[in-house]
């Protein structure tokens, strides 16, 4: 059973369900704060009937600089969404993409033109998840993650750009077909 | 000029290349030669206040102050200053300035300046600068003058800045009482004004100083909440603008939930009720989205609020058939669907008739069927427990009966394959266990008969066999039954095949059903009072070394299970095996963030457990160390200005209160405590006294510390009925503010014993220095002895410590109260006898108590004599409680530390004083010679203890004598059991033994057991005893 609602910082305190498991990362405090200080509608999270934390998305709004402005890699406003993740004993019932729908609205509310995100190349059952959800690969960013997730031997890898547009994207401007085929620096990543 | 907190100042523009250059390149005595000269020939004070800011870089001490000098007199003389030269003051004092210091000067030059230039832009640098000192008086100040100046600009920002910090102070310490009331009604006032604007009218533009925003609504709920009446919020709350509901349909859940916490704080169930209906129909009629109504908390409200109804068979009736339109909806989700099931479960709970206590011979009630479909449908999800556990634990023992015999069984016929059978035979276990811990499973016998205690007072109604709490046949029960299933699981590669797509390995449940079980029946029960025993002596070893070992050869198959490895990493501290406990809580990676409410689990009490811990290459508690060092290094709370400039109103609310609360944390206190008595015990230096801290700055006796250890991860088969499942397994109660006050005050006790001046010291007027010294010890102990015995005699207080941190708390502060009479009374004076008499008396009284439980084990496992009960020798009980040798050694050397800081301070008096006079009363000495006498006697029997335990550690045939203490040997099988208790044990054994593999199966386990224990008294053999 969940409840959702916007992240509070005494929350933290409640983190073990989620954060003990050893795929989802543990940030700083200033972090976790800095999300819920500029972009409190986009930081939710789901509970159990304890109060435990099973499930969070953190996300923010934002656009490339003005100086990036004629740049092919400039990003218009959108919403981004930095980490999600679900307690193993609240995976399967549609945690994670009842986060996403949340943040999806918020981005809506804040007009942003789509949100985005990074994942990657490998991890196979994100990526469907995503597309799923109605995201699509915008673009490749080569040797994205210094190092490979399945692949010891390997130093890097390739990171999707994922996009889904919101509703301000009327006409669809900023999503494309065969977006994987799209391959940019890290250094063109704002 | 824009600079970072601590970056310097860039100087205006118009000063010349020479002085910036000599300025950006730190060249001080050029920029004060240079702008002494400018400031003759121009007369700009600006070139003065360069002069200042290059003088306070320089060493010297009267050098360093001029900027504060200078501060001052800008705040005497009541001009409004330049803002380039406030920067450069506020630059140069930057390391001498504390934050109420800053409050007092710099902070009101800023909201003078302001007050002066209300429309520059650099009103909201002066701003953040005084939000950087928590200065909330002048940030508030600024706040409303830049309202007030922007009042028609249209910027909304400026009125809830005001407001907002209008608020903060009304709740601040910064505030006096008097001013929190004007405070209060004046935030009040303010929001009712702007609510009332939107209220009015027809459309809120962002000009207008009403409420439009969701944060300026929130923000409009709390402070209402807080300060306004309950009859003047329940008022606004029907606004059909800015009530919860219009807001629901905006989207904005949060103020929704914050009315509902409201009237539930209140008991208004029937408002509950009317706005969870009104919320669930919008759900329904699409004009809100159904993940903004269809929280399970919403749908328990409503349950409960129509269960509490005058008309509640209608009231209950309309949740019955809202819940069935929703179910009927297509778009729900996993999620949802479950929400909505375990509804209609709380529902069936919530009835006004319990059918099967009416007389109904039958088990299988509606609350028992609807559990049976719950379960149906989710039985194989990992939270299926937990969803019905309390449900499960209400209901009636004929409705457990119907359950566990009719419903139960009847499903588990119907499933056909493999998988599924085994999660609801596994799932049945742990229900099985839950009922052993719950009360209606049990009927009260006769608890005296024939004027003999009855030592079985209950009857099992489940087993109908005689038994004490809980019932030990079942419990047996289940133990077997979980092992035949474990069994089934590791011999059929088909099943064993199928985990990796099960929701949870069903082995895991099974271990910790059998793990719980065997705990239970040896005995292990929570610590609640300070007489409680050391952790094991009550216990029976062998179950105890049987469930430990089941969870450790399930966690060999399972290493990445969370609840496994936080149960164990706990049982194996009981076990006194630290450096083992720590290599299985290392992979956890329990760091930054989630230090403050995960750290407690492993480190509370390390330092008594096993300091030899501290001697590894990476300073135990550095990273905690560092956590608080960075999220606490300002007194403005982190991220703080974020919110501000981003208008998250009840952001800036929450970080405040989190950042308060992060201050008071218990686990902070322990970590400090915990370092400096591990630096202690090996000799270290201790760089600081505990109470001159950044860290501690704060707090004082009034200060409530709080404990937010979050236990969220265990796994808890116990019923709601009883205690949770690390109450078991603790050393002792956990973190509270009781002990952490305690602790904080006996540290500050052992720095001014344990204090040196610095051997260069030679006061200028050294009879002076010496009074004042005195005037300070003893105000120091005199205050420590007060809070010390303040916080002993709280009557929550025993309950907060074990045995022997009762006993050494205690005699710190009677130590306290001897040596300040012991130095208050010179040769010349009476000597107050009785006084001195109870307080020594006291002390020998208490340390002798702590020093027989030590000395009880201590003598026994010299003669490694075997318990004829329990079938262990007393090095069992030793090794498992060394939390009590370190307290009898923290109490000794404390004793001997303040005898011999008593002597040293007779000695100086001699030294000082050539006629003797103010040296100290001979009885006092000869009273703390004597306590010191016994603690040196003391000190060496613990040395002896710990080199004896060293040896028998080296001994050999430990694999032997450890699996002997498991599974019981020859000698110890049928000792004192009777032939029907001896064949149950062997039962649970033979149990234990099918699924570690037998004796074989736990050698290497052994290995480990007794490698730590060997770990752990090296350690202490390199512990100092002076």
């Amino acid at each position: 059973m969940a409840n959702f609602r916007q992240f509070r910082p005494d929350d933290l305190n409640k983190f073990s369900k989620c954060n003990l498991d050893p795929f989802t990362e543990t940030y700083e405090l200033g972090f976790y704060l800095q999300y819920h200080a500029k972009w409190p509608s986009l930081f939710q999270v789901a509970e159990d009937q304890h109060g435990n934390i099973i499930g969070y998305i953190m996300g923010k709004l934002e656009s490339s600089p003005d100086y990036y402005k004629f740049s092919e890699h400039y990003l218009p406003w959108h919403a981004h969404i930095t980490a999600v993740t679900v307690a193993p004993e609240a995976r399967r019932l549609g945690i994670g993409k009842m986060l996403t729908e949340q943040l999806e609205a918020a981005a809506d509310a804040n007009d942003a033109w789509f949100v985005d995100l990074f994942v990657r190349s490998t991890n196979h059952k994100a990526i469907q998840f995503y597309k799923s959800m109605g995201y699509s690969i915008f673009r490749t960013v080569k040797d994205y993650y210094g190092d490979h997730s399945s692949d010891p031997t390997k130093s890097s890898e390739d990171a999707y750009d994922m996009r889904k547009p919101m509703k301000r994207d009327v006409k669809k401007e900023h999503i494309r077909e065969n977006g994987e085929k799209f391959e940019v620096d890290p250094s063109d990543v704002w | 000029m824009s600079y970072g907190r601590y970056g310097r100042p860039a100087l205006k523009n118009s000063v010349d290349v020479q002085l910036q250059t000599a300025f950006t390149d730190s060249n001080w005595n050029t920029v004060i030669r240079l702008a002494d000269k400018r400031f003759k020939t121009l007369k700009d004070p600006y070139y003065e206040a360069i002069r200042i800011a290059a003088e306070s870089q320089l060493d010297g001490t009267t050098e360093r102050c001029t900027a504060l000098i200078a501060i001052d007199e800008l705040v005497k003389s009541k001009a409004v200053p330049d803002y380039d030269t406030l920067e450069l003051l506020e630059w140069a004092a930057r390391d001498y300035l504390y934050d109420t210091e800053y409050a007092e000067t710099l902070g009101p030059l800023r909201a003078r300046w302001v007050k002066a230039n209300p429309k520059s832009k650099f009103s909201v640098k002066c701003l953040q600068s005084c939000l950087e000192y928590w200065d909330l008086v002048s940030a508030q100040q600024i706040a409303t003058t830049l309202d007030k100046a922007f009042a028609n600009s249209g910027d909304r920002q400026y009125m809830f800045w005001s407001i907002t910090l209008t608020y903060l102070l009304s709740v601040s310490p910064q505030c006096s009482e008097a001013s929190k009331k004007v405070y209060s009604l004046l935030v009040v006032k303010q929001l009712e004004r702007a609510a009332d604007i939107t209220e009015n009218a027809e459309k809120v533009e962002s000009k207008d100083r009403g409420l439009l925003q969701e944060e300026e609504i929130s923000l409009y709920y709390r402070v209402m909440l807080s300060h306004g009446s309950k009859e003047d919020f329940i008022s606004r709350m029907q606004s059909p603008k800015l009530g919860p509901l219009a807001q629901l349909k905006e989207g904005r859940k949060d103020l929704f939930y914050q009315a509902l916490n409201a009237y539930e704080s209140w008991g208004e169930w029937d408002r509950i009720y009317d706005l969870c209906r009104q919320a669930l129909r919008l759900g329904l009629d699409g004009v809100t989205p159904t993940f903004s109504v269809c929280d399970y908390k919403v749908w328990k409200k409503f349950a409960l609020a129509a269960s509490k109804s005058k008309d509640q068979e209608t009231a209950l009736g309309e949740v019955q058939s809202i819940l069935k339109e929703f179910i009927a909806l297509k778009t729900n989700t996993a999620m949802y669907k479950k929400n909505i099931a375990l509804a209609l479960l709380d529902t069936a709970f919530r009835q006004p008739e319990v059918p099967g206590s009416s007389g109904n011979d039958s088990g299988v009630t509606p609350r028992v069927i609807q559990i049976g479909l719950y379960l149906d449908s989710y039985f194989d999800k990992l939270s299926a427990f937990d969803d019905v556990k309390d449900f499960v634990a209400e209901l009636s023992f004929e409705e457990v009966k119907g359950l566990m015999e009719e419903v139960l069984p009847k499903m588990l016929e119907e499933k056909s394959d493999k998988s599924s059978q085994v999660i609801l035979k596994s799932l049945i276990c742990k229900l099985r266990y839950l009922l052993t811990t719950c009360t209606q499973t049990l009927s009260h016998n006769a608890s005296v008969v024939d004027g003999q205690e009855q030592d079985k007072p209950y009857q099992c109604r489940l087993c109908s066999t005689l038994t004490s709490l809980p019932c030990e046949s079942c419990l047996r029960s289940v133990v077997t039954e979980a092992a035949q299933i474990y069994q089934q699981i590791v011999d059929d590669s088909e099943l064993l095949a199928a985990i990796p797509r099960l929701d949870k390995d069903p082995r895991i449940d099974l271990a910790l059903v059998m793990g719980n079980s065997i705990l239970k029946l040896s005995g292990l029960r929570p610590r609640t009072s300070d007489v409680a025993p050391a952790p094991l002596r009550d216990v029976n070893p062998s179950l105890f070394l049987q469930a430990v070992l089941v969870l450790d050869t399930q966690l060999k198959v399972t290493p990445s299970d969370v609840a496994l490895r936080l149960l164990l990493a706990q049982l194996y501290l009981l076990l006194g095996c630290a450096s083992y406990a720590y290599q299985i809580w290392t992979p956890l990676e329990v760091k930054r963030t989630i230090q403050d409410s995960l750290s407690p689990l492993f480190f509370d009490r390390i330092s008594s457990l096993s300091p030899g811990l501290f001697t590894g290459t990476r300073p135990l508690m550095e990273p905690l160390r560092s956590y608080y060092n960075n999220s606490l290094h300002s007194s403005c709370p982190l991220r703080i200005w974020d919110a501000f400039s981003s208008g998250s109103y009840s952001s800036i609310l929450e970080m405040t209160e989190f950042d308060s609360k992060l201050r008071r944390s218990c686990t902070l206190m322990m970590s400090i405590v915990e370092e400096r008595r591990a630096t202690r015990a090996f000799g270290g230096k201790i760089e600081c006294e505990i109470g001159d801290l950044a860290l501690t700055e704060n707090i004082d006796d009034t200060t409530t510390l709080l404990n937010k250890t979050d236990y969220g991860s265990f796994v808890n088969l116990e019923s709601p009925h009883g205690p949770p499942i690390q109450e078991f397994l603790r050393i002792g109660p956990e973190l509270s503010n009781e002990r952490a006050h305690l602790s904080f005050l006996s540290e500050q006790y052992l720095d001014l014993i344990h204090h040196k001046p610095p051997k260069d010291h030679r006061p200028y007027k050294p009879s002076e220095a010496a009074l004042k010294e005195r005037a300070y010890t003893f105000e120091t102990l005199s205050q420590l002895n007060n809070s010390l015995t303040s916080f002993i005699h709280r009557p929550t207080t025993p309950a907060a410590l074990t045995s022997p941190e009762a006993t050494y708390y205690t005699i710190i502060s009677l130590l306290s109260a001897a040596v300040l009479t012991a130095l208050s009374t010179t040769r010349a004076d009476p000597y107050p006898s009785e006084t001195m008499s109870v307080i020594t008396s006291s002390i020998r009284t208490a340390f002798t108590g702590l020093r027989t439980r030590f000395t009880s084990s201590s003598s026994s496992s010299s003669s490694s004599s075997t318990n004829s009960t329990n079938g262990v020798d007393e090095t069992f009980y030793s090794l498992t409680d060394m939390h009590t040798l370190s307290h009898v050694r923290e109490t000794a050397l404390a004793m001997r530390h303040s005898a011999a800081f008593v002597q040293a301070w007779n000695d100086r008096e001699l030294a000082r004083d050539r006629s003797g006079k103010s040296t100290l009363h001979k009885d006092g000495l000869a009273e703390l010679k004597a306590l010191d006498a016994m603690a040196a006697k003391t000190i060496t029997e613990v040395k002896g203890h710990i080199q004896k335990l060293k040896e028998q550690l080296g001994g050999g045939g430990w694999l032997d004598k450890m699996l002997d203490w498991t599974f019981g040997g020859a000698a110890a099988e049928g000792t004192t059991e009777g032939e029907g208790e001896g064949e149950k044990t062997a039962k649970v054994r033979k149990a234990v033994e099918d699924v570690v593999g037998g004796r074989e199966g736990a050698e290497e386990w052994v290995g480990k057991v007794v490698e730590s224990w060997g770990q752990g008294v090296k350690g202490w053999g390199l512990v100092r005893m002076e």
